[in-house]
């Protein structure tokens, strides 16, 4: 802006300015009374420290679990599988294998259903109809998860029990781990009810943020797909999918997140056994449905608390560089619709 | 091409001279598309049904033993009282969102409005990962640090700490973000005036941004109150409204998964479902008032560009 005085003159043998107006010899701007100085840096102190909530609650997180645990004294056997409060042997491998088998098959169901909602929203279905629909299926993030457990248990539970695992044991019992007693399934709690719940529950996250990811393909780029030949499809699998594909890495690492920490509806529909699963229908337990379903219990005896807290430190563990990971992939996710994830 | 001369001339749907062609692979490749068109939308009923199956079935249930009384009646005798977690749940997410939006607005401020980008990335990364937080680890969060460590027990004022951060992340997030995006041309008008930090903040940007920050506090209570495990783990069942804040209260959450268990037919079942009734009408119109306010809010920021 050196030249703002002397007019829009920008060609290069102007004029330099006069000296009158040169910034060194501009009287300078008297300083700030003392007070006000002290209040802008009290102000600054205040504001740093009110912002650093969320960093001091996660260390607080952090640091509550970690001094309520007893590394010391429970060492390796934390990774073996026996829990038994009376030999106090606490080993949580049945758990960690619990989360894994119900949050991956939840998740690669919710990111094909998701990817497949998200495809015809952008794609395929007029604006006005998606603009009433899209928020309908955001609304899924919305219900509470107790009522997810709720009607996994008392209604999907009966149907699991007594029509959809006894078909599937008559005709596919053929396939090894398909085949099992009645007693295994008739409850109808078990692995599949709780993949059909977490996929319910993860797919407004997986839907919303491919959904995100496919509508921020640049235009151009879509339309030179069309442009040049290839069908809806063809753009939408090339050209969308493969710009995008930050955006749907983000979607899979959030929404395994999403359902590997849920807790409540898995401990209503898992069945809480303490065994590895031995059939697709077996009941089993989660880290998260464990710690949740065992604090009470845990004051008792001596360690079980410590073991519980190592636990959640796991699970946090986990959860944490799922998240960090999904985060990484997208720059834009600190964004309005996704504020409430 | 049609050209500007052929005024009456009707196009073909589209791809339709492309199925008349001879090329089968062009075929095949224009009807799969048309295929994926009609399969996919289909997809939408996958997440459409439970919904409206589950807002259906508990509307069900509950009405059926839903009445004015069942609601009103605090006495603990009565076991079929939905009204004492009522009140119980509204005075804890009370106290939670209160203590949840001291901390969520002055940090969102701070981070939005007065902290170098480095540091405001830094806090905007810790509220993800605290949002990414598993409930149950909040639960045992609040249990050793509220509970046993600050020692004060299985109550109200724990139950309440406990959710408020859980809640922290959502009303942060949106407050950071109600403030950022006050358009930049505003804030340099503001500042070219000469006015202060602080004027600009509360004369211009808070008037803007205001409703966003209230979009933020009903969001937090949605996910806070739907939410069973910080409350269960910290707060203790109780039969009677609490008085004060180290008492133990019940909660709605809590009473569903007290009863679920309880076979068809009993008292216990109907006052789960009752909760599951009120829970979802508290949340679906909170959800309801967001998704309103937030489209104002949108259309509001956006008018302040022209």
């Amino acid at each position: 802006m050196a030249d703002a005085p002397t007019g829009t003159d920008s060609s290069p043998d102007r004029q330099p300015l006069p000296p009158t107006l040169s910034p060194a010899t501009e009287p300078r701007e008297p300083r700030a009374p003392a007070g006000r100085r002290a209040k802008k840096h009290l102000s600054t102190a205040v504001a740093l420290v009110a912002a650093l909530v969320p960093t001091a609650v996660v260390i607080g997180v952090v640091v509550s679990l970690v001094s309520a645990s007893d590394f010391h004294n429970l060492g390796w056997a934390f990774f073996g599988s026996k829990w038994n409060s009376n030999t106090q042997t606490y080993g949580v491998a049945i758990f960690v294998v619990g989360s894994f088998l119900t949050a991956i098959p939840a998740l690669v169901l919710s990111m094909l259903i998701g990817l497949g909602i998200a495809i015809a929203s952008t794609s395929y279905l007029p604006r006005w109809i998606t603009r009433i629909i899209d928020p309908c299926v955001d609304f899924l993030a919305g219900i509470p998860s107790i009522i997810y457990g709720l009607w996994g248990y008392l209604l999907l539970a009966p149907i699991f029990g007594t029509l959809i695992s006894p078909w599937v044991v008559n005709h596919l019992g053929f396939i090894p781990g398909f085949s099992a007693p009645s007693y295994v399934y008739v409850g109808g709690v078990g692995l599949p009810l709780s993949i059909v719940v977490l996929t319910l529950m993860s797919l407004p996250i997986t839907t919303l943020l491919i959904r995100d990811a496919l509508r921020s393909v640049p235009r151009d780029l879509v339309e030179s797909g069309l442009a040049l030949g290839a069908t809806r499809w063809e753009t939408v699998r090339r050209i969308s999918m493969r710009h995008g594909s930050r955006g749907i890495w983000s979607a899979a690492f959030l929404g395994f997140g999403r359902a590997f920490g849920e807790t409540v509806a898995v401990a209503m529909v898992l069945g809480a056994a303490t065994a590895y699963p031995t059939t697709v229908f077996s009941q089993t337990d989660t880290m998260a449905a464990f710690m949740f379903d065992n604090l009470d219990g845990a004051l008792a005896t001596p360690g079980e608390l410590q073991a519980l807290a190592e636990l959640a430190i796991l699970l946090l563990a986990i959860t944490l560089v799922v998240n960090v990971v999904g985060r990484r992939f997208v720059s834009a996710l600190y964004t309005q619709e996704v504020a409430g994830l | 091409m049609v050209t500007a001369t052929e005024g009456s001339y009707v196009p073909p749907p589209p791809g339709a001279e492309l199925l008349r062609a001879t090329s089968l692979s062009l075929r095949w490749r224009v009807s799969f598309d048309r295929a994926i068109g009609y399969l996919l939308p289909l997809l939408y009923l996958v997440a459409l049904l439970p919904i409206a199956w589950i807002v259906y079935w508990v509307s069900v249930h509950a009405l059926v033993t839903l009445n004015w009384s069942a609601l009103t009646d605090t006495s603990p005798l009565d076991t079929h009282s939905l009204a004492v977690p009522i009140i119980s749940t509204f005075y804890v997410m009370l106290l939670a969102t209160v203590i949840a939006v001291v901390f969520g607005l002055f940090g969102g401020i701070a981070t939005a409005e007065f902290l170098s980008e480095r540091v405001a990335g830094w806090v905007r990364t810790s509220a993800n990962l605290l949002a990414g937080t598993p409930s149950v680890v909040v639960g045992y969060f609040g249990y050793f640090a509220f509970v046993l460590y600050f020692g004060w027990g299985l109550n109200v004022i724990s139950g309440s700490f406990t959710l408020a951060f859980f809640m922290l992340p959502y009303l942060f997030r949106t407050v950071d973000l109600a403030y950022t995006s006050v358009p930049r041309s505003i804030r340099e008008a503001a500042y070219g005036q000469g006015s202060r930090p602080f004027q600009y903040l509360l004369r211009i940007a808070t008037p803007i941004a205001f409703p966003q920050v209230l979009n933020g506090v009903f969001l937090a209570m949605a996910i806070g109150v739907g939410e069973t495990a910080p409350l269960w783990l910290t707060l203790e069942q109780s039969a009677l409204v609490p008085t004060g804040l180290f008492q133990p209260a019940s909660f709605l959450t809590g009473q569903i998964f007290e009863d679920y268990t309880s076979g068809p037919g009993t008292p216990g079942i109907a006052l789960a479902f009752e909760a599951a009734f009120i829970l979802l009408v508290v949340v679906i119109s909170l959800n309801i008032i967001v998704r309103i306010i937030s489209a104002r809010f949108r259309k509001r920021v956006e008018g302040l560009f022209q």
